[in-house]
């Protein structure tokens, strides 16, 4: 009996693993477990067996039959395996380039107005918005600009022809023409003709200059600015709020020192200058980086805030300059030019 | 503006080095564009020595051997040299050993044909000043020996580039600016000294000379003076005069002229000199030109003027443009003997708009555009006349010919101590205050105690002319700051009241939209606003063009206001693929200008290009985007505006492949959405290669919600749904929309309220054999659902049974089975 068991597991061990179909293995199974299968004859000779023998000869078969059903089990899975792995085609080879496009990247003066934007929420500012088509009230009437100041004249500045009309973009006057702002100025005297102090807003946008393009230049250009409006705004607070911002994008080792200056929407008023050898690209130990000032008087009594409650400051700067400082980029025209392989430089 | 340094010191006794006058000036509000030295360079290790011996080289015919005691430098040294003027006696300039040289030639101790030298003795060449090569450099005024070369030798100068604020006309002068470093280094101004200060009102006048002065139009002209100076020398300038001239860039003329030129940039008045002689009928008169009144000016050029343009004539032609350039043929010229002086104020814009259109911007333009004070000009024509009878001898003629100017000056501005330390911020010593003013020459005329609870004075303070930006308390704020020195604002910390509002809802939309386009593996793009029409009228119709056309566009790439985003993004496209450089999906989002119906309207707007191929091959195939990817990414977009989308309709626009695209105008709410396939022809002229899907939504920014609407949580049921499939066959031109709609709404009544019909979703659509001609299947998946039980198949069944009746009743649809 035991010799006859051994001999058929040990044909079921030769004949198993190579057994590579389903229905192959399901042959072979009633072969030795079905019906008339050569071990379930084994099995059926039990009865034929002496009493006294039974317990020693029912203990051989149940261990081979185990044995039998552990080459089964292993056969069922290799052929599950195979067909799973034929059904998921051959294993994948991790160092092949994915052929989707991207990732999307954020453009670098996105980024580094969103940083801007960010630093300045974070002392109170929120972001405003405004027209980039102006009307001359809003872009130099209501920020002090005298009628025959230079920035207005057509040499410098883009204007709509005199019978253009915006649906969406309300004028002072009737009469005034429609320009494309210079600065992002308008935007603070919109706010401001909204409603009352104390207003805290930054307006990054932007803005037009009738310019020959080249590596600093650009007809088109971003600005962004800040305006507070309070009492007994100082220009202490001024400076510390550059001293701030400046040192949060670009690091502690940053310093801003102001030169006096002269814009005709704040008096007093300053350059801020940069010192940021640590930057790349970086050669000069101070750096022009923008305007700033007190808003001048005239301009809180064009929007109707009296002058002698509410004092302010302002600033003003280009995204451009910035971004060119942050990342060393020598050319404006980059930005415009949207080469991929810059734009995937900097996301 | 160039300042000359030793011409500064006229005025004011300056000892700070050079870059310490340049800082001083930037912190004064000006900046210093450049600044360079001339003269004698700083070179260490060269002094003063004097040749006590000389003789022949025992070993060279041509050179000699000397002796040369540099005094406290060094002693009595041995030096070979080659010049042939280096005989006893004389003071010269010797490099000691250790002084480099112009040239990087440092000098050693060493020996020459066998003798020894301690140093070399200097030619100017050598020391890299102008003059005579081939011998030494002499110096006839014998400095004391062991002298510094710097100190040795004169006329050494520092030239400073300033560029001057439009609201400080009076430093666009030496004086100007000398008087704001007396200020700020806190010495003492003194005013130019003239030697001839005539009473010429016994003088008489001489009216062959010059009749009269005739101001027409007085609002372009308020001043007007004409000073005759008689029997004068015309020649070159000393030689003082022309270095100044030089210095800051002028090129001398002749005495006359050179005076005018030096009182203009000592005093800042602009003056004109006229050969009296060469003035038609002794007249000046000054006038608006005639229409097409024709000028030669100085430069030779033939000016054809305006009556906009005001110019100085005499009785029969123009002969000067007002305050911009002198003609050619009525100046002083060298055998000239008597002479007009013109002293004139002209109103800034009259000037500025000659200078434009003449295109024509002088030193005196740009002073009279800036604004001259009229209170100094009689001043600066003394000076000039001063300057004249010394330089060029004559006696004036008798009292000027004076037309306007007597308007008196006079301005008190009151303003507190306790004012200017709260718009500061920090303190600044009453006392300090006051000495800024007065060193500034504000006058204070007088001080008082402010009443509690301010403190400090109040001062009141008498304004000059000159400073006629100054006007209200707080420009002298401004004042005292600069002499603060604005390096000196202490530091702070910001103090931020919680004060932050919302962002304006564009800039809410303008992020959220970049960041759904950014992941979705777009780049961001940032392209001009301005465009050519050529790509303009692409994307907008002829009626359009012309409303968005700027009216004095700068160049011809950029004259139209952008009316989408999608014909920058198909230029960047088409640049990277110029380049090789392989990209497919681009966005943007910004301003576009839309017309409509006359109108411009500034709308908020985002925008998107994918390209059908990136260019890239790749070894693994991907479905390339198609109508339905584009639709996608521009109704999200919308989404995010806050926008719910209904049906696009087929696109008849132009820029848009017809029967490729479709857009949604909402005219009335003003918001505007659009995607499929770009006009091929488009992409082929623009040299685009492959097929290009686009989208866009652009919408008035009054539109955006000023804040999110409050969502309710809705219940959903819990039970499992019934799924039916129905198949209707329709006219080929029935959008699947209308269908859709139609079986939804049937659907909808035949559930009725017992359950719910959850929504239909297309899953096929077939065209083909077994359908009738013109004909489509639209095969719909609809869910029903109970809210609390679950739904038996007799229930649902007779619902589907009658939406099915409902949807095609009235219709020529049928259901395919």
């Amino acid at each position: 009996m035991q010799a006859q068991l051994q001999a058929v597991l040990a044909k079921a061990a030769a004949e198993l693993p190579a057994v590579h179909l389903r229905p192959d293995l399901e042959a072979a199974k009633a072969r030795y477990v079905g019906p008339n299968g050569e071990f379930t004859a084994l099995m059926k000779q039990m009865g034929a067996v002496p009493k006294e023998e039974r317990p020693a000869v029912g203990k051989l078969i149940n261990e081979a039959k185990g044995r039998l059903q552990v080459l089964l089990d292993e056969a069922l899975a290799r052929i599950a395996a195979a067909e799973l792995s034929a059904q998921l085609g051959p294993s994948i080879d991790p160092s092949l380039p994915s052929p989707d496009p991207g990732p999307g990247t954020r453009h670098p003066l996105t980024l580094v107005r969103e940083e801007m934007c960010r630093i300045l929420r974070k002392v109170g500012f929120s972001v405003a918005d405004g027209p980039e088509v102006e009307s001359e009230y809003y872009c130099f009437d209501a920020l002090n600009t005298p009628a025959d100041h230079p920035a207005r004249d057509e040499k410098d500045t883009f204007y709509l022809p005199s019978d253009a009309r915006f649906g969406n973009v309300s004028k002072k006057d009737p009469a005034e023409r429609y320009l494309l702002r210079t600065h992002t100025s308008s935007v603070q005297i919109r706010t401001m003709l909204r409603g009352e102090p104390p207003i805290r807003i930054v307006s990054p946008g932007r803005v037009y200059r009738r310019d020959t393009t080249d590596a600093t230049h650009s007809a088109n250009f971003h600005q962004l600015e800040c305006l507070y409006v309070d009492r007994n705004v100082t220009v202490r607070d001024l400076k510390a709020l550059l001293d701030h911002i400046f040192a949060a994008l670009l690091g502690k080792d940053t310093r801003t020192r102001f030169r006096p200056h002269y814009f005709g929407y704040t008096e007093p008023s300053f350059e801020v200058d940069l010192a940021a050898t640590h930057l790349p690209r970086v050669n000069k130990p101070w750096i022009e980086i923008g305007g700033c000032g007190m808003v001048d008087p005239t301009v809180f009594a064009a929007v109707g805030y009296d002058p002698e409650r509410w004092t302010g400051y302002a600033f003003g700067m280009g995204l451009e300059r910035l971004a060119m400082l942050l990342y060393g980029i020598d050319d404006i025209r980059y930005f415009y030019q949207n080469d991929a392989r810059f734009l995937r430089q900097f996301s | 503006m160039k300042v000359s340094l030793n011409w500064l010191r006229d005025y004011v006794p300056l000892t700070a080095s050079p870059e310490e006058i340049a800082r001083a000036i930037t912190f004064l509000g000006f900046e210093v564009e450049g600044i360079h030295s001339t003269g004698a360079p700083r070179l260490d290790h060269v002094v003063v020595g004097e040749i006590l011996t000389r003789a022949r080289h025992p070993n060279a015919d041509k050179l000699s051997v000397c002796t040369v005691d540099v005094g406290p430098a060094g002693g009595v040294k041995t030096i070979v040299c080659g010049a042939a003027n280096c005989d006893a006696g004389h003071r010269v300039l010797v490099a000691l050993p250790g002084a480099v040289l112009p040239g990087n030639f440092a000098i050693k101790a060493s020996k020459i044909r066998g003798q020894a030298s301690e140093g070399m003795m200097c030619s100017p060449d050598e020391l890299g000043l102008p003059g005579d090569h081939a011998g030494l450099l002499l110096l006839p005024d014998r400095p004391a020996l062991g002298l510094p070369i710097q100190e040795a030798l004169p006329g050494g100068d520092t030239i400073l580039d300033l560029e001057i604020t439009p609201n400080r006309p009076d430093c666009q002068c030496h004086l100007g600016i000398a008087r704001e470093l007396a200020a700020w280094f806190r010495l003492p101004l003194t005013y130019p000294q003239e030697r001839f200060r005539g009473d010429v009102s016994a003088a008489p006048q001489r009216p062959d000379l010059l009749a009269g002065v005739e101001v027409r139009s007085p609002e372009d002209c308020p001043y007007y003076s004409a000073h005759v100076v008689a029997g004068i020398k015309v020649g070159p300038s000393p030689a003082w005069l022309q270095d100044r001239l030089r210095a800051v860039g002028l090129r001398p003329i002749n005495n006359v002229v050179d005076v005018t030129n030096y009182v203009m940039l000592e005093t800042g008045q602009p003056l004109h000199a006229f050969d009296a002689r060469r003035l038609e009928g002794r007249r000046i008169i000054v006038r608006p030109a005639a229409e097409g009144e024709r000028l030669v000016t100085l430069d030779g050029k033939e000016r054809a003027l305006d009556a906009r343009t005001l110019v100085i004539a005499d009785a029969a032609r123009a002969v000067v443009v007002a305050g911009v350039m002198g003609g050619q043929d009525s100046g002083v010229v060298a055998d000239t003997t008597d002479l007009v002086l013109e002293c004139a104020v002209f109103r800034r814009q009259t000037v500025r708009a000659a200078s434009r259109r003449l295109g024509l911007s002088t030193d005196s333009s740009y002073r009279y555009e800036r604004g001259v004070d009229p209170h100094a000009a009689p001043e600066a024509a003394w000076r000039a006349l001063d300057l004249i009878l010394e330089t060029a001898g004559g006696a004036v003629a008798g009292p000027a010919f004076q037309v306007g100017g007597d308007v008196p000056w006079s301005r008190e501005i009151v303003v507190t101590h306790d004012y200017i330390t709260e718009r500061l911020g920090f303190d600044v010593p009453a006392a300090e205050m006051r000495a800024a003013f007065e060193a500034l020459e504000l006058r204070v005329t007088r001080e008082e105690e402010t009443v509690q609870p301010a403190r400090g004075p109040a001062w009141t303070v008498a304004i000059p002319s000159w400073r006629d930006d100054l006007d209200r308390p707080i420009d002298l704020v401004e004042e005292v700051l600069r002499l603060h020195g604005t390096e000196r604002i202490p530091p702070a910390t910001v103090v931020a009241p919680g004060l932050a509002a919302e962002d304006d809802p564009v800039v809410r939309f303008n992020r959220q939209a970049t960041d759904y386009l950014v992941g979705h593996d777009f780049h961001e793009c940032v392209n001009y606003t301005l465009r050519p029409a050529r790509e303009l009228a692409a994307w907008a119709s002829a009626a359009e063009l012309p409303r968005l056309a700027l009216a004095n566009p700068f160049v011809d790439d950029q004259t139209h206001l952008r009316s989408s985003l999608i014909g920058g993004l198909l230029d960047s496209l088409r640049l990277n693929q110029a380049r090789g450089v392989p990209v497919a999906r681009l966005a943007e989002t910004g301003r576009v200008f839309l017309e409509r119906e006359g109108q411009v309207l500034e709308c908020v707007a985002a925008a998107f290009v994918i390209a059908e191929s990136s260019g890239e091959r790749s070894w693994l195939r991907r479905e390339a985007a198609d109508f339905f990817t584009a639709r996608h990414h521009a109704v999200a977009l919308a989404g995010l505006a806050g926008l719910r989308v209904g049906e696009l309709l087929p696109a008849a626009a132009p820029g848009w492949q017809p029967g490729h695209a479709a857009l949604a105008t909402d005219l009335r709410r003003g918001c505007w959405i659009g995607a499929g396939l770009v006009d091929l022809a488009l992409t082929r002229s623009l040299g685009i290669e492959g097929r290009v899907q686009a989208g866009f939504v652009a919408l008035l920014p009054e539109l955006l919600p000023a804040r999110a609407g409050v969502r309710r949580f809705q219940d959903f049921s819990l039970f499992p749904a019934a799924l039916r499939d129905l198949a209707l066959i329709v006219p080929e031109a029935t959008p699947a929309g209308e269908v859709s709609t139609r079986v939804g709404h049937a659907a909808r009544q035949a559930a009725g309220a017992s359950f719910n019909f959850e929504g239909a979703s297309v899953f096929d659509v077939y065209r083909g054999p077994g359908l009738p001609d013109g004909h489509k299947s639209l095969a719909f998946s609809l869910v029903f659902r109970g809210k609390d039980r679950t739904l038996t198949d007799e229930e649902v069944n007779t619902a589907f049974q009658r939406l099915q009746e409902d949807a095609l009743a009235g219709t020529s649809w049928q259901v395919r089975r």
